[in-house]
């Protein structure tokens, strides 16, 4: 027997019984989880709080601090303007326990350094980096948007536009490997998606300047964070992990958006959960390979395979795609060819926004189309018309099946 | 018995106090027993969907508590490093095998069964489950979030109801959802300024967040484990409804 009736916000049914202080057990959880922001920091912990703007400001004199906006197991972020530039960015001050570590500064210079090169559309710009009196801290570009954990969490990832997260996902690393820097922190939370539908990849390599996995890792688990993601390999041998680790990551990424579920144990492929093209299966499970060598070695390639299977969803034409080259550095076809992609992807997604609202509101933007450049009264005169039309039709129906009114 | 709640910076969490002590200190056992206290109800659902009578869960949450608080079975979870609620589940399937390759007789005949944890209107409760097409063990979960969330709310109330701020509880607790709360409303049936209402608000949320944290923290190896705990069981929760949506 239920009495369950559905929670307004999220529509999930739930009964009396089952709702705490008459609230909605779901939301109840998201709303205490949901962090609120530009930009999202993995989710864990911190281990002391995080120091004040007016702690900050005498160490940081380019920029005009403006507010803590979130913090999590590596450190504070917090939003910021660049006096020179009137730039607004995002400052990450590393936790003090965490810069403590033995042979942090070294590590924490050499990758920065590799990070401040990763200029591409998908990932979050370093723009600096420094360490001033005990702060050690990164300004970043700052992104007007969303984690992917925080989309996800409020239901609002349509299988359509998981694909195109994906897609871009794997245009970042790819990119990244070409330039020798593994993430090895792929995860929703490091996935930002700002409010034009584009995706940004946070923290790129910064698990290795943190130690995360190097012989440092058992001793610093207390500030890792979910290990769902991580390869086995990253568990295993740490210190021979390679780009391949972040496309297992990816594929837990990619299996999660779709089904809502973390690939765990002896997990069914994704379309057994829920409706989908049971070709992205394909692609998913070779993501997620145990062994490397099985895996797909390039993300590129999961980017080709999820390709050809959008495009022929939408019956187009499958792209030929076998032994296609990464290339080093993008070249001004394949920026050209990246925008378009983008711009598809934004279609697309105004496409699956446009299906959620429902047929009827589908039907209205359909005619707003075929209609748009019509003056308003030629629009009211065919409207009148059209009606006139259904109705004489309804009539003659009626009239044909010979019922007496 | 209720620990205060931990602090920021904490470092040891009630269950790795238990894990770390083995079963052989006293305050482990204590704590091990509120802890079992808890969370009785989502294993006696559990066993409920494996197909256990009424009779048969009571018996074997009470008889599995009985015999981690009682008889010090606890040895060698220094080891054990992971979720009291992994644990728990994994030490009643075990339990569960151990019972059913024992003779009924001899667990009966004993009469020492302590009743370690109140399952009194459980079985009660079990009836008024609305059926969902979940496993036992996700079940089992969704049990659990919904009883973190339960005590949670439930002690957060009472915080509000033992200062004489149960109107403003009852008026503010739909901003804990995400609902919309018309604070100006609120302000005129509370005679308060609309300013002390969104003041009001922010505290709430901030103290459910804390009193939530707590609560978690109570239940992982460690404090830096709990955001991970927290999205679990929201996973757990949204794998019912997605489920009961079907």
């Amino acid at each position: 027997m239920t009495d369950a009736t559905p929670c307004p916000r999220c529509g999930a049914p739930r009964t009396p019984a089952e709702s705490p202080q008459g609230l909605c057990p779901r939301c109840l959880l998201a709303e205490s989880l949901g962090v609120e922001g530009s930009v999202v920091l993995s989710a864990v912990t911190p281990t002391e709080p995080p120091p004040t703007v007016a702690e900050l400001a005498p160490h940081l004199p380019q920029l005009a601090l403006e507010g803590l906006l979130a913090r999590g197991g590596m450190g504070a972020v917090y939003r910021a303007t660049q006096k020179n530039l009137a730039r607004p960015v995002a400052l990450k001050v590393l936790d003090r326990a965490i810069a403590a570590r033995p042979g942090f500064t070294e590590r924490f210079e050499r990758e920065a350094r590799a990070l401040a090169r990763l200029t591409h559309p998908n990932i979050v710009t370093v723009h600096e980096h420094g360490t001033s009196g005990p702060y050690t801290w990164l300004v970043m570009e700052l992104v007007d948007g969303a984690s992917l954990r925080h989309l996800m969490r409020q239901g609002r990832v349509a299988p359509r536009e998981a694909l195109a997260i994906v897609v871009q996902v794997c245009e970042a690393l790819q990119f990244a490997h070409d330039q020798g820097v593994v993430h090895r922190d792929v995860k929703p939370e490091n996935i930002l998606v700002d409010r034009r539908g584009r995706v940004k990849i946070l923290d790129f390599g910064l698990a290795k300047v943190l130690g995360r996995d190097t012989d440092s890792f058992t001793r610093t688990s207390q500030v890792l964070g979910t290990p769902h993601y991580m390869a086995p390999e990253q568990w295993e041998r740490p210190l021979e992990v390679d780009h391949r680790a972040d496309i297992f990551a990816l594929g837990v990424v990619f299996y999660e958006l779709l089904t809502g579920e973390l690939p765990m144990g002896r997990f069914a492929p994704p379309s057994q959960k829920v409706a989908l093209d049971v070709r992205l299966d394909g692609v998913v499970l070779r993501a997620l390979e145990k062994e490397p060598e099985l895996r797909y070695q390039q993300a590129s390639e999961v980017k080709t395979d999820v390709e050809r299977i959008r495009g022929t969803e939408r019956g187009a034409v499958p792209e030929p795609t076998a032994g296609k080259a990464p290339a080093a550095a993008p070249t001004a076809r394949g920026r050209r060819r990246a925008q378009e992609e983008r711009l598809q992807a934004r279609r697309d997604e105004r496409e699956s926004v446009r299906g959620r609202r429902g047929p009827v509101a589908a039907l209205r933007s359909g005619l707003d189309e075929l209609l748009r450049g019509v003056p308003s009264p030629v629009r009211l005169l065919i409207g009148l018309h059209m009606l006139f039309l259904i109705l004489a039709a309804l009539l003659a129906l009626v009239a044909s099946t010979g019922f007496d009114f | 018995m209720e620990a205060p709640a931990p602090s920021e910076g904490f470092h040891t969490t009630r269950w790795s106090q238990v894990a770390a002590a083995g079963g052989d200190d006293a305050a482990a056992r204590t704590a091990l027993e509120a802890l079992c206290a808890r969370y009785g109800y989502p294993l006696y659902a559990f066993a409920r969907r494996k197909g256990a009578g009424a009779a048969e869960a009571e018996d074997l949450v009470q008889g599995l508590f009985t015999r981690l608080i009682e008889k010090r079975e606890l040895r060698g979870l220094a080891r054990e490093k992971g979720r009291f609620r992994s644990f728990l589940l994994a030490a009643l399937q075990h339990h569960w095998a151990n019972e059913r390759d024992r003779e009924q007789a001899l667990r009966r005949g004993g009469g020492a069964l302590v009743r370690a944890v109140d399952l009194a209107g459980a079985d009660e409760r079990f009836a008024r489950e609305p059926a969902r097409e979940l496993t036992p063990e996700q079940h089992f979960e969704r049990a659990w979030a919904l009883e973190v969330l339960r005590v949670a709310t439930g002690r957060l109330a009472e915080e509000y109801r033992a200062s004489g701020r149960a109107e403003l509880f009852e008026a503010l607790k739909g901003e804990l959802e995400g609902a919309h709360v018309p604070h100006a409303e609120v302000a005129a049936t509370l005679g308060l300024s609309p300013g002390a209402v969104k003041v009001a608000a922010h505290r709430l949320r901030e103290r459910f967040g804390t009193t939530l944290r707590a609560l978690v923290a109570d239940t992982v190896a460690s404090p830096a484990a709990v955001e991970a705990e927290l999205g679990a069981l929201l996973r757990a929760l949204e794998a019912g409804n997605s489920a009961a949506a079907l």
